[in-house]
Order: structure tokens, then sequence, then C-alpha cells
């Protein structure tokens, strides 16, 4: 009950804070600029195809390559919203808790009837869910916009959307996680350094399958993801959005990457995504134990 | 508060009709890295009892609140809260706080943070419907609920902070410093709300440097000072613990003060007049006969009873010294 009662009262402060409100704003702006360029690009390539029937000349390989410019315009655009998301998770994760102390308005809050653990549940929650609508409208907007303009839909488009809410999670349980033990601005400073290494280590693990291949770059790659798997959710995400032609096309070039440094040809290893998906819960668990201890 | 209000509590206090204290704490102990904050502190409130908690800035007061709460874990010795240890979230369904900074989240309206903090007390919507106006009412904010708390003045969020310490009708306020924003008049009102709970049978622990407010208000006190306690009772017994007469002759020489010597202590001698320190007034009779029989002319003979300040200061100055 009172995990609802912090919940619902995070929501009036988003609120409040006008937090809502310029996030619907810039998203309708966000989602405008990519149906727009969008559907430019998508028919200017189709003229291509039709000029390429015309002359008569490689039209399945001008329609398979219609088919990859609309699956990596979509893939370019989700790019953009879990970027977005995840800088609003981090955001949102390291204004969840330490201001309230160094505010000292958490006194008031705490000497109630109510748990740390109760308090830390009902911040996550609530931003969880505000993040949670941001991503579903954002990927859908985008998804509907492929289907609309190119008729184009990922092959398991549940799996991307999935996908793409944890990884804002994991940053969001990451950061309220430092958010209980860091001041605001250090935990930001160091939560904004995570996600760059995070996002580093997804361009070496890119850059370790380009022929004739380095193990030690793709070691470093799954470390940074072990660190915090955001990017490595990403890149699991990406996979699913890209038809399997333009997939087997890539696996016949040797396995070598062929599409831009942050999508990933292959899927998420199994074990990373047991690891991504008890990363939130872990972070969590730490959180509440950190917080328990702490002396406000 | 209103008379329904007060009726509710003293029908809770002597329901529970226990002897357990409302607060109790054995060799209470915390450290800040190397810094003591609090030493071996050892008291007992009892139910109904309005307590002072007196000190300088910096003596442990706000710390030793702060671990009544389960704000802070102490690092040594016990809390208890109506016997139950304060880190239990349910232990603190009685107690209301009014924190000494009265911080709270400027965003939400006056009205806003009453109804959180009332369902986090476990009140429901309706019964906060009718108890917020009329705590806004009590407190001197009426009217001024829908209101941003950002534009609320000092003096109004300390009002609006006795609001919440008081609004689920609390059996145990803790008070830290709450008259620190408040104008005369506020002073005056504060000291007649805790007048109003104590009244209603509601514990009272007031944390204060304010000695007046404390004089005013509260049953027993305790002094602190570096975290410890210097001195603590009966704000009677503790502001006469030592006395002092105030003798006026017509010489003061030596075989004077040998004279005196014997039933107190020389406190200071200005002129002809000597101050003295005695245990009991029971000795001032006597001593003016012996004093006529000497052959000293005695032209007064008066107790002086020393103020809570003088007390607190002789004390607290001791500390300091030492």
């Amino acid at each position: 009950m009172s995990v609802l009662v912090v919940a619902r009262w995070t929501l009036l402060e988003a609120r409040r804070r006008r937090l809502v409100l310029a996030g619907v704003a810039l998203s309708v702006a966000f989602v405008a600029l990519f149906a727009l360029g969008y559907a430019l690009l998508y028919h200017d390539q189709q003229r291509a195809v039709v000029e390429a029937e015309v002359l008569g000349a490689g039209v399945l390989s001008a329609r398979e390559e219609l088919l990859a410019v609309s699956s990596l315009l979509l893939v370019l655009g989700l790019y953009g919203v879990q970027f977005l998301g995840a800088l609003l998770g981090l955001f949102l994760g390291v204004a969840s808790v330490s201001p309230e102390i160094d505010s000292g308005a958490l006194h008031a809050v705490l000497a109630r009837p109510l748990s740390r653990l109760q308090y830390l549940l009902g911040r996550f929650l609530a931003l969880a869910g505000l993040l949670a609508a941001y991503v579903l409208v954002m990927s859908g907007a985008l998804l509907l916009t492929a289907r609309v303009v190119a008729g184009f839909t990922p092959g398991d488009a549940r799996r991307v959307v999935g996908l793409m809410l944890l990884e804002v999670l994991i940053l969001l349980a990451v950061s309220l996680l430092g958010s209980t033990v860091l001041p605001t601005l250090a935990n930001g400073v160091v939560m904004l350094a995570l996600f760059g290494v995070a996002w580093l280590g997804g361009i070496l693990g890119f850059v370790a399958t380009i022929p004739p291949g380095n193990e030690l770059l793709a070691n470093l790659g799954t470390a940074a993801g072990l660190l915090l798997p955001a990017d490595a959710v990403w890149r699991g995400a990406s996979f699913h959005v890209l038809p399997p032609s333009f997939l087997a096309a890539t696996s016949l070039a040797g396995g070598a990457q062929d599409g831009p440094p942050f999508v990933s040809t292959a899927p998420m290893a199994p074990a990373m995504l047991a690891w991504a998906l008890a990363y939130p819960v872990a972070c969590l668990a730490v959180a509440v134990a950190a917080f328990r201890r702490r002396d406000l | 508060m209103s008379q329904t209000a007060s009726a509710d509590h003293a029908a809770g206090i002597a329901g529970t009709g226990s002897a357990v204290p409302a607060i109790a704490t054995s060799g209470l102990r915390k450290s800040f890295g190397s810094r003591v904050a609090l030493h071996d502190l050892t008291l007992a409130v009892q139910p109904g009892e309005v307590f002072g908690f007196l000190g300088p800035n910096g003596a442990g007061k706000t710390t030793a609140m702060k671990i009544l709460l389960g704000l802070v874990r102490p690092s040594g010795g016990e809390a208890l809260i109506f016997g139950r240890s304060p880190a239990e979230p349910a232990a603190r369904r009685r107690v209301g706080y009014l924190p000494e900074h009265f911080r709270f989240q400027e965003w939400a309206t006056g009205a806003e943070l009453l109804d959180f903090h009332g369902r986090l007390a476990g009140l429901g919507g309706t019964e906060l419907a009718g108890r917020i106006p009329e705590l806004l009412e009590r407190v001197g904010l009426a009217g001024r609920g829908g209101e941003r708390v950002r534009r609320y003045s000092k003096g109004m969020t300390q009002r609006l902070g006795l609001a919440l310490a008081i609004l689920h009708r609390p059996d145990l306020v803790l008070l830290d410093e709450p008259t620190s924003a408040l104008d005369p008049v506020g002073r005056r009102e504060v000291r007649e709300l805790v007048r109003e709970l104590a009244a209603a049978g509601v514990t009272v622990f007031l944390n204060s440097h304010l000695l007046t407010e404390v004089e005013a208000v509260c049953d027993r006190v305790a002094i602190v000072s570096q975290g410890r306690v210097l001195a603590s009772g009966p704000l009677d017994d503790l502001a006469g613990a030592v006395t002092q007469l105030r003798l006026l002759l017509d010489r003061a020489d030596r075989e004077l003060l040998a004279l005196l010597g014997r039933h107190g202590e020389v406190v200071a001698v200005e002129g002809t007049a000597v101050t003295l320190a005695v245990g009991t007034l029971d000795v001032a009779p006597d001593l003016a006969r012996l004093l006529v029989t000497s052959g000293y002319r005695l032209y007064g003979l008066v107790p002086v009873q020393r103020s809570l300040e003088d007390v607190f200061v002789d004390l607290v100055g001791e500390v300091r010294e030492g």
C-alpha cells in the first residue's frame, strides 16, 4: 500500500516538474522528424528500384536493397529511441533519491511507518512506468511508420521492444542504486561514464568481428557488457529488427559485420541475456541493502 | 487540535494503560567517523510528559532525535519508542515529527503534502479530506493549502511542518527546534499547541536551544552538551538544584567569610553584599540568628532562585572549559 502511495507521489512529481510535458513534446517532434525522413529516403530508394526494373537488370537485388534500407532506417530510428530512453533512465535514476536526501525532504517521509524498501520500490515502479510508457509509445510509433510507409515489420517486434524496455530498466536500476550511495552530481558523472564504457564495449565487440578477428577486443567488449549490459541488450534488440535476407548476406560475407557499428547481426548470447535480466534485480537489492544502512 | 481529537487521544492513552515509556534510551552512542555525536545517552520519557532536550548547537540533539525515528542507526546502545525499536516502520506509526530544517518537496502544494503524509501514516482519503482543512486552520494556514510550498515563507513552512507532525493524531510528537523560523506570535502559538497536546495526553519531546521556550512548556528537561547529558530532571528541581542566598550586611570581613564558609560556599562578594551557595534553604533562619548574635547587622537575606539559563550556562560553560 505504502509502495503505491510513494509511486503515485513520484508520478505527481514528474507531472509537476513538467517532465511529462517536456517528454511528450520532444517525443512528438522526434517521431515527426523520423516519419518524414523515413518516407523521403524510402521513396528515393523506391525510385531506384523502379529505374532498375525499367533497365531490366538486378531487380531482385534492388528489391532486397529496398528491404535492407527499410530495416536499416528503422534500426537507426530505434537506436535514437533507445539512446534517448537510456539517457532518460539515467537522469530519472540519478534524480530519484539523493536530491531528496540533500534537500532534507526525505527526513519527514522516512520518519513515517514506511520502510526504505517500500520507498525505493515505490520510486522505482513509478519511474519504470514512465520509462516503459516512453519506450512503448516511441518504438511503437516508429514500427508503425515503417509498416505504413514501407510495409516493413521486423520478424519479432515484441522481442525488439521487450529488449529495449529491459535496457532502460537496467539503466534506471543502476542509477537508482548510485543515487542511494552517492551525491547527485558524482552519481551523474559515474553513470554517464559507465554508459560510455558500455557503449565503447559494444563498438569494440563490433570491431573484433572484422576479419581476421581479435579475441582480446572481443573479450574487452564482453567485459564492458558485463559491467553494464545496456549496449549489449540494445544490440540484442537490433538483431531482431534486421530481415533474414540481410543477415544471410552478412553471413555469406564471412561473418563480418556489414551493417552500421551500432547494430548486431548475431543474436544475444543466452548467458548475457540471463545476466541482463538479473542485473536490474541485483541493482535494486544492493540499493535497498545500502540505503537501509545509510544515516540521513 | 479539535476537542474530539483531544478526546480520542485521552481514550487512546487510557486504552494502552501500560507503563511502557514513550521513549527509552540506554547507553545510546553515535559516531560519524572519528567525531562522536552522542556519548552514552540514557533517558526515559513517560507517556504524557513534555520533555525538553536542551543544548547548544551541535550538542547531539538532532542526532538523538533522528535515532528515535530510525533515520540514523546508533553505533551502540539501544533506543526504544513505546517499547519497540524505531527501525521497525510499524513502531513509528504513533509518532509525529517536525524536522529541524522543515524542508519538504517544494513542487507540491501544502494540501498535497498533507495528503501524501496522511496516506503514509495510514489515513484514508475521506478522513483526510476533512482533516486537512482543519489542520491548516489549526496552524494558521487556512486558505493557503492550494499554494505550492515553494511560495511559502519560512514561517509558513514551519507551520506546515507542525501540521504534518500532528496530522495523524500521534501519541508521541518529536519537535526539532519548532519555533526557529517563527515570530513572537508564532512562538506563542506553538507553546499553546504543545500545551494542548500535553493536555490531550500526547507525549512531546522538544529539542531546543531556546531556554524560555522550554521553561514555558516542559515538565522535565535534560541538558546536553557535546553528546553527553549534563543534568536532567524536573524543571523545578534542576533550576533549584543549587540554591543561593544573597546577604546584605554592615561589613564583610574575613571572620564573616569564614563563618559563612561553614554553612555554604561563598560565590561572590560585592562590597558588603555576599552571595552564598547553600544546599538547602533551611539554613537561612539559623544563619540569620547566628549572624545577629555574632554582632553583624543584617540588612537583607534573600534566596535567589536560579533560572534555567543560569544552570545551562554554568553547565555548558564548565564542559567547554574542561
